[in-house]
Formats: C-alpha cells, structure tokens, sequence
C-alpha cells in the first residue's frame, strides 16, 4: 500500500467477520466473490440475501460469481455518513448488476469521479480493510472498478483533503 | 367504501417547530395533541382514539395516552411506515370512524432529533457497528458507504439522470420553488429567496445530490384530529373532508429488471386514492407532496400521472411548482424549506390550505388537494385527497 499521509483513518473501514459471513470472507480473501443462488429456480442473489424475490423460497446456497457486471448507478459521496467513513471521502458507493442478475451496493475505485456512466462495465476487485500496516487486520472486501480504468484496489481510491465542514441545520450526516 | 365523507380532519396541532431543546419527544406528543383537540373544540374527554408515530428517534409510543390521562380508548397503537405514517395514521383513523370503533382519534407525529451543539445530520446515528466494529455482511455493508439516506437516494436520483436525463438544475426549480412559498409560512426555516444558481453552488452531499436538494431536521410534533365528516361540520374549524386514502410499499428489489428508484409506490397508491376519491390528477389544484430530497418530488409527480414517466424533470422547470406557477406543490416550503416532521409536514400543510387559512401563501384554487407520504429509500407510500368541500354533491 501507497503512503497516505493526509489520511486519519483507513479508506475501507475495519470490517471482521462473524459465524454468517465466514464463506463468503473466506472467498474474498481467495479472490473470489460468493454470492446465493435460489435452490429451487436457481436465481442468482445478492449475499445478504434471505429469500429468493423470485419464488419466494428461503432455500438458498452459496455460488462463486464472475464478479463482472454493469453498473446502475453511483453517488459521489463528499459528506461521511459515518466517523469510521470519514477517511474515505470523497468516495463513490456505486450499485452494481452482476451478469448473473443480481444487484450488490459496493466501492467503486479506481476511477475519476466524473468518469462512470451507467451501463459501463465494472469487475470485481478485492481491497483489504482497516490498517493494513496496523493490526488488527481486517477481512477483505468485495469492490468494484470499471472495467476499462487504470489502477486497481485501495491504492486508486480517491480522498480528500480531509472531513467535510459540518452540518447547517440539514439532514446530512 | 364509496370514498363519499369517509372522514374529516377537524383539528390541527402544532407545537413550536426547530431548534427546540429540553423537550422530550413525548412531551411535545402530548402538547401536539391538546392543541389539536381544542383547535377542533374538543377536550381530552372527547377522545377515544390516539394513533402516534415517531421519527428519527422512533422515542414516542403508547404510553403517550397515559401522559394524557386520555379515557378509555376504542383505538390505540404506535403506527410506524416512515415516512408514509401520517397517511397511514389518517386511513386507520378513518377505517376505524366508520367501523364505529372511535369517533374521535387524534394522530399524533413527534420527533427531537436536534440536540445543541451537534450536526444535524448527526440526527441519523451510526449503526450498530461503530468505528473498528463493522461486522460481517452488514460490515462489508457499511464499507460500500452506501450508508445513510443521503446517499441511496443520490443513488435512485442518478439512475434517473442517466436514464431520462435530468438534470441537477431541475432538482433545483423544486428548491427554489418550496423557498419562495416557504416566504408566506411564519412557520418555515428557511424563508430567504433562493436561486437555481445558490442550488448550484451549494456544498455537494453525496452527488448528485447538493445540501440545497436535502430536507431540514426538526425537533416537534404535529397532530390532526380525525372524526365524522357530520361531526366536523359542528366543530370550531372547517372541515378538511377525506375523499380517498391509499397506501402501497415496495421493498427495494435487488436483483436484474427493478426499476427501483426510478418507480416508487406512489404508482399504484396515487391512483387508488384518486379511485376512492372519484377524480384525476387533471382536478388536483394543490400537491402537498413529501420531499426528503427534491427528486422525491420530481419522481413522485411522475407517478402519480401529472407528467410522464422521464417528464418529471421538465414537468417542474419553469417555475410551474412556485407561487403563481400551474400547479401549486409544497406550499408551506415542505421539508426542504420549512420543518421536517415526515408526513405531518405535507398533511399540515394540506389542512391549512383546505381551511384557506394560508394568508399570502394560499393557494388560488384548493378544492382538491393531494397529499403524499414517502418512507424507507422510495419503499413506502401514502396517498391522501383532501378537501373543504363533502365529496356527495361536489362536481370534481
Ligand atoms: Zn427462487
């Protein structure tokens, strides 16, 4: 990782795992994205996924996807939602279809804010979270870049100079 | 239901709205609600219904009947489906006038997400996971940013952009439009004049979306008093007479073919109100629409038929929602301009308008006036026809 010396925090907050999410860090960390999959239509779903939106069913399995797709749309996040996000701005949360169909709200780096439009071709990246030189080492993230922009993984992540001024009497975070 | 008298609002209470501190949301409840019966005329003794919600701090519930001291009640219940809950409230209300199950129900709004000395975008607290504690899926989650409302509808407000070719300038008009009705409202924010271009150079929140395109937060409470439309016609206020109701949600569907944030519930729900009440958009003379963000606006006009679908952008451009503009829309300044008590603000407004109590900002024409609630990230929907006049008789 690139020296971040106006950084006052990690661009992807520390995230760690739990009994229900081991697979699919698990994955991650192989490179690979697991997602479910409808056991009784065989519909692709997005990992947080309880019940299928297309039968109904909450027989669900896990598959590795392609970790290509599309993007629907994306914001330009300039205010941190969160202190631990505070780092990060400004970044994009972008929303992502997966050629298997389904939709994951996700990272998306490695470009130029102005430069996604949608329908453009995004694929998976995985970025490790929290202080890579600062243990303890966080589970690694399912991100995603557009196909046809230079650089990849944490390192293109955009940042500001730092935190935004804070609120004038509007609901903004 | 012929959607003929199904109910009337008689009472309007509202408690000093903004920057209030040292007030629990309870006891701003409680304040709302006896304001309301004695706008309408009525006394505590009077009421055998109490529907309440609550907002951000979701910190008012049932025990508000005891802080009361109300008498026994035919109908008592915490209604919460965001920011559709006001029109929900009003609906149950008027289900439960008919059913004879309560005459008199007070439906009550109360939230006190400002405290001083703190952002109000601090209002929406952090999930569980706090910093260095993101856990699991809902960590990965939170890692996408994607984390708080500013930024999902950026998302659904993009996705219209790109798709129909909307433009911020548009979003703007509804800001700039609610500003100068918010001019006429004693009770608003903000009331300065306001300019497309001020939009423009507003700090970006989460682009598209600039803090001029975000509601205000709001410590407060609004309550409405529901009960016969033959009763309201006795009572202190004229009557602000319910001709239809709807209420439709749509859980953000994740996956291929959504049309998430480009359609919202307010598709299916306007249209059953309309139904109810016996009339079209083309009789709606005044919008009370909900406006967490400007797009809620645009892509709420669009569903409910008075543009189409695309059109949204272009429909609100040229002023046509400002004062003396085609359509008057959000005529108090809504919640971009004037409090943010979530579907109260709307319902508020509508009554004052029915009454034609606005003062320099009445509408022209008031005979029909639409009232929208919209909660969750466009998920949830509440549609209102109000009117001065009895829906038997009226040729709307
Ligand atoms: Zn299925």
């Amino acid at each position: 990782m690139s020296a971040r010396d106006r950084a006052v925090g990690p661009v992807f907050p520390l995230v760690a795992r739990d009994e229900a999410s081991a697979a699919f860090f698990d994955a991650a960390a192989r490179g690979q994205l697991l997602v479910r999959r409808c056991r009784i239509g065989g519909d692709v779903l997005a990992p947080e996924t309880r019940t299928c939106p297309r039968c109904g069913s909450a027989d669900l399995d896990e598959v590795v996807v392609s970790g290509r797709g599309t993007l629907v749309s994306w914001a330009v996040v300039h205010q941190a939602p969160l202190p631990s996000l505070v780092p990060a701005v400004p970044y994009i949360s972008a929303l992502v279809e997966l050629a298997e169909g389904p939709w994951l709200l996700a990272r998306l780096v490695g470009s130029d804010p102005a430069g996604p439009r949608a329908g453009a071709e995004v694929e998976v990246r995985f970025v490790p979270s929290g202080e890579p030189s600062a243990p303890p080492a966080g589970e690694v993230l399912p991100v995603f870049a557009l196909v046809s922009a230079p650089g990849t993984g944490a390192d293109a992540a955009t940042r500001a100079d730092g935190p935004m001024s804070e609120g004038e009497g509007r609901a903004t975070s | 239901m012929t959607g003929a008298d199904l109910a009337a609002i008689a009472g309007l209470g509202m408690t000093r709205l903004g920057k209030v501190y040292g007030r629990s949301s309870t006891s701003l409840a409680a304040e709302a609600v006896r304001l309301a019966l004695a706008d309408a005329g009525l006394s505590l003794g009077d009421l055998d219904g109490l529907l309440i919600s609550g907002g951000i701090r979701q910190d008012v519930g049932v025990s508000l009947a005891g802080v009361l001291s109300t008498g026994p009640l035919g109908l008592l219940a915490q209604v919460n489906a965001f920011g559709a809950s006001a029109g929900a409230m009003v609906a149950q209300a008027a289900q439960a006038i008919a059913a004879g199950v309560a005459s008199t129900v007070a439906c009550v709004f109360a939230d006190t997400p400002l405290r001083p000395q703190r952002p109000a975008g601090a209002a929406w607290g952090a999930p569980k996971a706090g910093a260095g504690g993101a856990v699991g899926l809902a960590g990965w989650q939170l890692a996408s940013g994607a984390t708080n409302p500013n930024i999902l509808y950026a998302l659904a407000a993009r996705r219209h952009m790109e798709r129909y070719g909307t433009r911020s300038e548009q979003l703007a008009e509804v800001a700039v439009a609610q500003r100068a009705w918010a001019a006429g409202n004693p009770l608003a924010t903000m009331r300065e004049p306001l300019t497309v271009e001020q939009h423009q150079a507003s700090r970006p929140i989460a682009e598209p979306l600039r803090l001029l395109d975000c509601c205000l937060v709001t410590n407060g409470a609004v309550a409405v008093v529901v009960t016969a439309a033959d009763r309201a016609a006795d009572l202190r206020q004229p009557p602000v007479h319910l001709w239809g109701y709807g209420q439709a949600h749509q859980p953000r569907r994740m996956l291929s073919g959504s049309d998430w944030g480009l359609v919202t519930p307010a598709a299916r729900c306007g249209p059953q109100a309309m139904r109810m009440a016996g009339i079209g958009v083309d009789d709606v003379d005044v919008c009370e629409l909900y406006d967490c963000y400007t797009y809620t606006v645009v892509v709420t006009l669009e569903d409910y038929g008075f543009c189409a679908k695309g059109e949204g952008g272009a429909f609100v451009a040229g002023g046509r929602l400002a004062p003396g503009g085609k359509l008057a829309c959000n005529t108090g300044g809504g919640q971009l301009s004037g409090y943010y008590m979530w579907g109260m603000t709307p319902l508020s407004e509508a009554v004052v308008q029915a009454r034609g109590q606005g003062g320099t900002r009445q509408a022209p024409r008031n005979d029909v006036i639409l009232v929208s609630g919209n909660g969750g990230i466009l998920e949830h929907h509440a549609t209102l026809v109000l009117s001065p006049h009895r829906r038997r008789g009226n040729a709307a």
